[in-house]
């Protein structure tokens, strides 16, 4: 499958007054197939926005290059076929949605009555009310005023999209919604450069994904590479905990602690360990209540990753 | 064309703005005042209609150009919507181009409605129409392109508050162009240089103002035609070099 982006050392630097040299992205490297949905995951100010930013030629890189659709970032071309969804964006809210979208669609030269046409498919493709479509963008929820954004996005019809925090604060019903409609644009070929914190949506519809910490690329991958391997939840029942079978058991598993009672929890990763503990515990008499796989989450992998970076 | 739809879609932000109908209002109310002065002065009373109206026009149009014009693009960097339209197919200069003739025409269509309010007030007194009134009006429109450019140029690399200073600044500097050619001849090299550097390089927005030499008939402006013809060829000229610098420095721009 073709590359629809690929970055080769992109790299941002600033200077700060009085804070000196920030480097925001640090010789990234990434490769994004055409048709996937490709989550970029990141703390707040990990240089996720400043990547974006840099691959519409909105920022310009110190150094590095990378390619989007087959053509040099920035370039005025590719801007036809790609589409951009800042986060928190205001949008211009004395206007009408329809207005509003169909500007944007003069700005790609669409002409009557083609654009009209154009309006109405995006307007009801984020599944914005019709009889919102008249009204001014200044009584929208933050919902309509999202999927404005989405089909603002949508109106050139585009093969790769850049949306930066789709459904950030968004109601539980508009953020399923949302979340569906950028799912679905995988089933229309389209390729989807996703930023976002929301990472049971980023698992949910991403093919891949990224970790991008203080400007640094951490790890990218599927999403069944990046949460590979699975824990299981064991709980243990037996008499007399304090009765010296916590030091034995904490041989096996040093994490397991003792809350209480006669009932101990803890987390394994290994078939042999989980052995060797129901070995000990039937031979103090103790039961072992259940054995239960969990599998790691994205949110586990995001956490874990970032953390071992901060503490290396 | 991109910069028409960029243009009209920042008239219609600019129009919305309650500040600009404030000066405006305030520019209307004193042009309707003029009658109400004449009859204080009755002798006067034509030249006080003239001379009020076309003052008002002026400094409603110098407020209404740099109120306008100093936040169209910062706003646009500040809310983020220069986002969504720069990542369409929307070149730096055409989005330059596109917010100068939105203010521009935002300046038009103030200086237009007070002209017509002056113009309907000169009617009622005088039962007439003079000339000399469009080319008072003219002037001042030609001389608010002149500032819209020069507002719209600092607007590509200052802050708002530093560009009110800096055009309010230059225009004032810009009208005492009698003053600054007076330096041109001093002995002094660096006061001459400095006089130099200030009158041909800074906007000469004193040679729009006209307004006295069309109220008082016995001040004539010699070669009137080509006077008036040449300052409009000087604001456009100058203010197409502005706007060219102003996409260049644009284009060099991070937002």
């Amino acid at each position: 499958m073709a590359a629809a982006i690929t970055i080769q050392g992109l790299t941002k630097k600033y200077i700060g007054v009085g804070t000196g040299e920030v480097v925001a992205v640090n010789n990234l490297n990434l490769e994004v197939e055409e048709g996937e949905i490709f989550g970029f995951l990141g703390r707040n100010g990990a240089g996720k926005t400043t990547t974006i930013k840099m691959l519409l030629g909105l920022v310009f890189p110190t150094a590095g290059d990378a390619k989007i659709l087959g053509k040099p970032m920035g370039d005025n071309a590719i801007k036809q076929e790609i589409a951009y969804l800042p986060e928190e964006t205001y949008f211009y809210d004395s206007m009408t949605g329809w207005d509003l979208i169909d500007y944007y669609a003069r700005l790609f030269r669409i002409g009557e009555p083609e654009r009209s046409r154009r309006v109405k498919i995006a307007l009801e493709k984020v599944r914005l009310q019709p009889e919102a479509w008249r009204r001014s963008i200044r009584g929208y929820s933050k919902g309509m005023r999202q999927r404005i954004g989405i089909a603002q996005a949508l109106i050139n019809d585009p093969k790769l999209l850049f949306l930066d925090e789709p459904t950030s604060g968004l109601d539980p019903i508009a953020h399923a919604e949302l979340r569906d409609i950028v799912g679905s644009l995988r089933n229309e070929g389209k390729t989807v450069f996703l930023s976002s914190h929301q990472l049971a949506d980023v698992e949910l519809i991403c093919s891949r994904v990224a970790i991008i910490h203080k400007g640094k690329l951490l790890t990218q991958g599927t999403i069944a590479e990046l949460v590979h391997g699975e824990r299981k939840a064991v709980t243990v029942q037996a008499p007399g905990f304090s009765n010296g079978m916590m030091p034995k058991l904490q041989a096996i598993v040093p994490d397991a602690t003792h809350s209480g009672g006669d009932t101990v929890q803890f987390d394994i990763d290994d078939e042999e360990r989980i052995t060797a503990v129901i070995d000990l515990v039937r031979g103090l008499n103790g039961r072992v209540l259940s054995i239960v796989p969990h599998k790691r989450t994205l949110e586990e992998v995001f956490v874990e990753t970032v953390r071992r970076e901060d503490n290396s | 064309m991109i910069a028409l739809a960029i243009a009209q879609q920042t008239l219609r932000e600019a129009l919305r703005r309650r500040v600009m109908w404030v000066i405006l209002i305030i520019g209307v109310f004193l042009i309707a005042l003029g009658p109400v002065f004449g009859f204080l002065s009755p002798k006067d009373s034509q030249t006080v209609l003239r001379s009020l109206g076309l003052a008002a026009i002026l400094l409603s149009g110098l407020f209404i150009t740099i109120v306008t014009c100093i936040y169209l693009i910062p706003v646009e960097i500040e809310r983020r919507t220069i986002y969504t339209v720069l990542s369409k197919p929307v070149q730096r200069y055409e989005f330059v181009l596109g917010k100068f003739l939105g203010g521009f025409a935002t300046v038009f269509v103030n200086i237009a409605a007070m002209g017509i309010v002056f113009l309907a007030m000169i009617y009622l007194q005088e039962n007439r129409i003079p000339t000399e009134m469009f080319k008072g009006v003219l002037m001042t429109f030609f001389q608010m392109m002149l500032l819209a450019a020069l507002t719209i140029f600092f607007s590509t690399f200052t802050t708002p508050v530093v560009n009110f200073f800096l055009s309010f600044g230059i225009f004032l500097v810009g009208n005492l162009s009698s003053v600054t050619e007076s330096l041109t001849t001093k002995s002094n090299s660096v006061v001459r240089t400095a006089g130099v550097v200030i009158h041909y390089l800074l906007p000469n927005f004193g040679n729009f103002n006209i307004q006295n030499s069309l109220i008082r008939p016995t001040t004539e402006i010699a070669n009137e035609g080509i006077f008036l013809r040449n300052n409009i060829i000087y604001a456009i000229i100058y203010s197409s070099v502005l706007l060219v610098l102003a996409i260049l420095i644009f284009d060099r721009r991070e937002v």
